[in-house]
């Protein structure tokens, strides 16, 4: 709905922009443009933003050397362009920028405030613009018709890194935009190209130090008040060494962007060691430069394991942001592991095109790769690791897994499979010869306290080693401080993050820059969908009025009981039963996801569904999902949010969200991730289909377009449906009796709170922790004494034990298997003697 | 003798019905009769008093979403 909204705003000021388009740049930056400064901009970007990681950067690099110089500027032209409609604008009043006048053909703003570029996506040049800023800025919002990128530091040394000349990023911009570039903004560019590389951060012999080939420049980092006291002590001031001379190998002329991006395609076949010079990036990549290699010294301090990421903070402060590289093709210290990817795998343009980002120059740069959930995240961790050729140490969420992804890495590559071992807590190998590949969860590094003999063995095993790569799956999920005592208690040279969705309602994921590294490339997931790499999603939200009892109900509670109010309001009771009905008819396979379990579970044992909760047994769960995939009877499943992650269902096409927990916007993608996968996506004219109800008038609604942010920068637009055609026709609609709903209400109401608790606990997918809760009610119930008859117990007394709304989970038990031959036997002497008994008579 | 109250006819949403209801019920002071989900009568002369009450009470339930609604 924002997005439907934002585009179509943009466009009625588009059209109207014929005499005063200088203000529309401030107008269209998507999100609240409110009129504050940037200085005092704290939670401006909250709402609106995909990506906070860079937020703290680009606050303290604009703000240090536009901004201030650039206000007085702005003032003088203010006045002379003030007219009535301006004070709308305040700070954002663009009106002094003046357009070219062949502004009609170029597809791009800028937003010289915030260093945003605005990209017109229906424009001709789009692709050709949209290609270069993907270079060279970070993607911010996706929707249909215009896109927003921010340049950042990160970003422009990414571009820089891959051969792009400042003075050519300049141009190009220059060439595209509407407006001339903004001195500040060509200023921002040059100011941040040209610091890179300066400084290094190297990890040698299990030790970090910083490097730099300009003696000055460590000086200065020593004498600085942060830094100075993070060097160790005992070594000498600062160490100088020769430079690494480059392997003497001729270039096949591989060195410029395209050939590596080559090498990705081909399976990544090593490549000849490319003689890059370390000390100068700059000049490195400018392909020219290449060959006059100066063989200057570098110089260099060591700094504590802790120390690394205030470092790299502080530096970035100071305008010389760290350069984390690693030289894998000239690292003869560790030894090469024997991997390759098989012929067979093919990597897609855009994994191709994330890794490209990584391995830009020939050396390994640690970052971010984002890429929607069943988009083939593994696969680019794979050929990662089959780039780099070291040891490689991979980092996961569950036992579950390590398990996939060891199986992935034999699947996708020749690896010999005792060079890949598996740290688990019932699984402790080490890789047979001298360098392999290892894969654990993040528990099992991070965890403190006592270990296990074998366990600490394996541990220091790994901490005495220094590793090529590591994978980190998953980022977004871990909290920092793990992170923190992962990254720096294994040494590796360079590591690879894989997420779908970066993004937490906590502020804590700009601290992945400094522990990761940035962000390396965002897929659009739009144009995955385009080409068919994941499935085509229409996303809905039904709105569903709450009814009168209801919503007075709603009035007078607490804000937890509220919540199970708003999820058993009767009225979305029906359109989920209408939904499900719909789509089952079309031969859809749904998932219903809730997140409370008291509403899970009355939602499917009124509908007659199986369901998966986190205290179903293991054994339990499979016999449901094998019977979701193979039976064609059960076309519908119930799971709580043990299935946001992780669970790989491509039969499922739709997708129903009956509650959720509040704004999480990472909930919601990861949702929409489980449809993604489809596999009768390539399929004519085939769409997944995501709905998530929502009940009118109630805080679900702000919380639901809170959780659209994301999805809706990535260029969904969901359609809000307030009436589902033909839903009172339907039969056996549940709930549609007054008193039928006051029963439910009466039954909601009842429910305490231990019920309402539940839906915190067995979290975790394949992890339940079943017992608990049951033991606490076993404990309750004591012995009883009363006087009565026998036959009472057995039931023989005119009761029968009828089930009512039985649940669908039990039906899916096998039927029980043949009688025993010994019965059998009794059974057919039996039938023998009645007959010879009737026989008689 | 039969009694009569001026009364008008609110017709509304289920949502501001329990809403308007729920203002009734502290004083009983506003509500003539309560004929269906979406149908009310209302006592005329308290009909301002009641719009102020309502929006009051919206401005409470609605505060969030109202946020939101900007962006």
């Amino acid at each position: 709905m924002p997005a439907k909204r934002k585009a179509s705003s943009m466009y009625h000021l588009d059209v109207r922009g014929g005499t005063k388009i200088g203000r529309d740049s401030a107008v269209s930056t998507p999100g609240p443009a409110t009129p504050r400064s940037i200085g005092s901009s704290s939670d401006e970007y909250s709402d609106a933003e995909p990506s906070e990681s860079e937020k703290e950067n680009i606050k303290k690099n604009i703000n240090s050397f536009s901004v201030e110089n650039y206000k007085a500027k702005q003032r003088s032209h203010a006045v002379a362009g003030m007219d009535s409609a301006s004070h709308h604008f305040g700070a954002n009043d663009f009106s002094y920028l003046s357009l070219k006048p062949d502004h009609d053909n170029r597809p791009l703003w800028i937003d010289p405030h915030k260093g945003r570029i605005i990209l017109e996506s229906f424009s001709p040049l789009a692709t050709h613009a949209q290609d270069f800023l993907t270079t060279i800025a970070e993607p911010l919002s996706r929707p249909i018709f215009l896109h927003e990128y921010a340049l950042t530091p990160h970003s422009l040394y990414a571009a820089v890194s891959v051969g792009l000349d400042p003075k050519d990023i300049i141009n190009v911009l220059d060439r595209l935009s509407k407006i001339p570039v903004p001195d500040n903004i060509r200023e921002f560019i040059t100011s941040c190209t040209h610091s890179y590389g300066k400084v290094k951060l190297v990890l040698k012999d299990t030790k970090h130090y910083v490097e730099s080939s300009d003696p000055e420049m460590l000086q200065r980092l020593l004498k600085d008040e942060v830094i100075g006291p993070l060097r160790v002590q005992g070594t000498e001031e600062i160490t100088s060494a020769a430079a690494p001379k480059m392997t003497g190998l001729v270039i096949p002329g591989t060195k410029n962007f395209a050939g590596v991006q080559q090498a990705q395609l081909e399976g990544a076949k090593p490549k000849e060691g490319e003689p890059v010079q370390q000390e100068d990036i700059v000049a490195t990549l400018n392909e020219d430069d290449d060959d006059d290699e100066d063989a200057d010294a570098v110089h260099h301090f060591e700094i504590g394991d802790t120390a690394v990421e205030t470092v790299q903070k502080r530096c970035l402060e100071l305008g010389l942001p760290v350069l984390e590289e690693y030289d894998f093709r000239n690292d003869s210290h560790n030894a090469n592991l024997d991997i390759d990817l098989k012929p067979s795998a093919q990597i897609r343009h855009y994994q191709e095109k994330s890794l490209s980002k990584m391995f830009g120059n020939g050396r390994a740069k640690s970052g971010i790769i984002v890429l929607p959930c069943g988009a083939g995240k593994t696969l680019v961790g794979i050929t990662a690791a089959c780039t780099v050729k070291k040891g490689v140490i991979i980092l996961c969420t569950s036992s579950m897994s390590v398990i996939q992804w060891r199986s992935e890495f034999l699947k996708w590559s020749n690896i010999n499979p005792s060079d890949i071992a598996i740290f688990t807590s019932d699984n402790k190998d080490k890789f047979a010869r001298n360098t392999g590949i290892i894969v654990t969860s993040y528990s099992m590094v991070a965890q403190r306290g006592k270990r296990s003999y074998d366990s600490q063995k394996m541990m220091d095993f790994i901490q005495s080693r220094e590793w090529g790569l590591m994978i980190l799956d998953e980022v977004h999920v871990v909290p920092a401080n793990m992170f923190r005592k992962v990254t720096s208690t294994i040494k590796t040279h360079s590591k690879l993050g894989l997420t779908a969705t970066l993004l937490r309602e906590d502020d804590k994921i700009s601290d992945l820059n400094f522990l990761i590294g940035p962000k390396l490339y965002e897929a659009n997931w739009m144009e995955l969908a385009e080409q068919g790499h994941i499935a085509r999603v229409q996303c809905a939200e039904v709105w569903c009025p709450m009814t009168t009892e209801f919503y007075s109900e709603y009035l007078r509670h607490s804000a937890k009981k509220k919540q199970l109010i708003w999820t058993m309001n009767p009225r979305k009771f029906q359109a989920c039963q209408f939904l499900i009905d719909y789509h089952e008819k079309r031969g859809d396979k749904i998932i219903v996801f809730a997140d409370n379990i008291y509403a899970l579970k009355a939602y499917a044992t009124k509908l007659n569904k199986a369901f998966i909760y986190g205290e179903t047994g293991n054994a339990e769960r499979m016999r449901i999902l094998e019977n979701f995939q193979h039976n064609d009877k059960i076309n519908t499943l119930f799971l709580s949010k043990i299935g946001d992650t992780s669970l790989d269902l491509p039969e499922a096409t739709c997708l129903i969200q009956i509650s959720s927990h509040y704004g999480s916007r990472r909930q919601e993608a990861q949702r929409l991730g489980r449809i993604l996968r489809a596999k009768r996506r390539n399929d004519e004219g085939f769409n997944a289909f995501f709905y998530s109800l929502v009940s009118k008038d109630t805080q679900e609604m702000y919380f639901s377009s809170k959780r659209q942010a994301f999805l809706v920068d990535q260029g969904y637009a969901f359609k809000v449906i307030t009436h589902l055609q033909g839903i009172e026709d339907l039969p056996g609609l549940a709930f549609s009796t007054p008193s039928e709903r006051r029963e439910l209400l009466q039954n909601v109401l009842i429910a305490n709170d231990a019920d309402m608790d539940n839906d915190d606990k067995g979290d975790d997918m394949f992890h339940a922790m079943d017992g608990k809760s049951k033991f606490k009610a076993k404990k309750k119930a004591n012995a009883r004494r009363t006087a009565g008859a026998l036959s009472e117990l057995a039931g023989g007394q005119d009761m029968a034990y009828v089930e009512q709304n039985k649940s669908k989970n039990k039906e899916l038990k096998r039927k029980k298997g043949e009688h025993n031959p010994f019965f059998k036997k009794l059974q057919r002497d039996q039938e023998k003697r009645r007959k010879a008994l009737d026989d008689d008579e | 003798m039969p009694r009569a109250i001026r009364g008008v006819l609110v017709e509304c949403d289920p949502s501001i019905k329990s809403i308007i209801v729920k203002i009734d019920s502290e004083e009983h002071a506003f509500i003539v009769e309560d004929l269906d989900d979406q149908t009310l009568v209302i006592k005329e002369n308290m009909l301002a008093v009641l719009k102020m009450r309502l929006d009051e009470a919206l401005k409470e339930t609605q505060q969030p979403p109202s946020d939101s609604g900007s962006d």
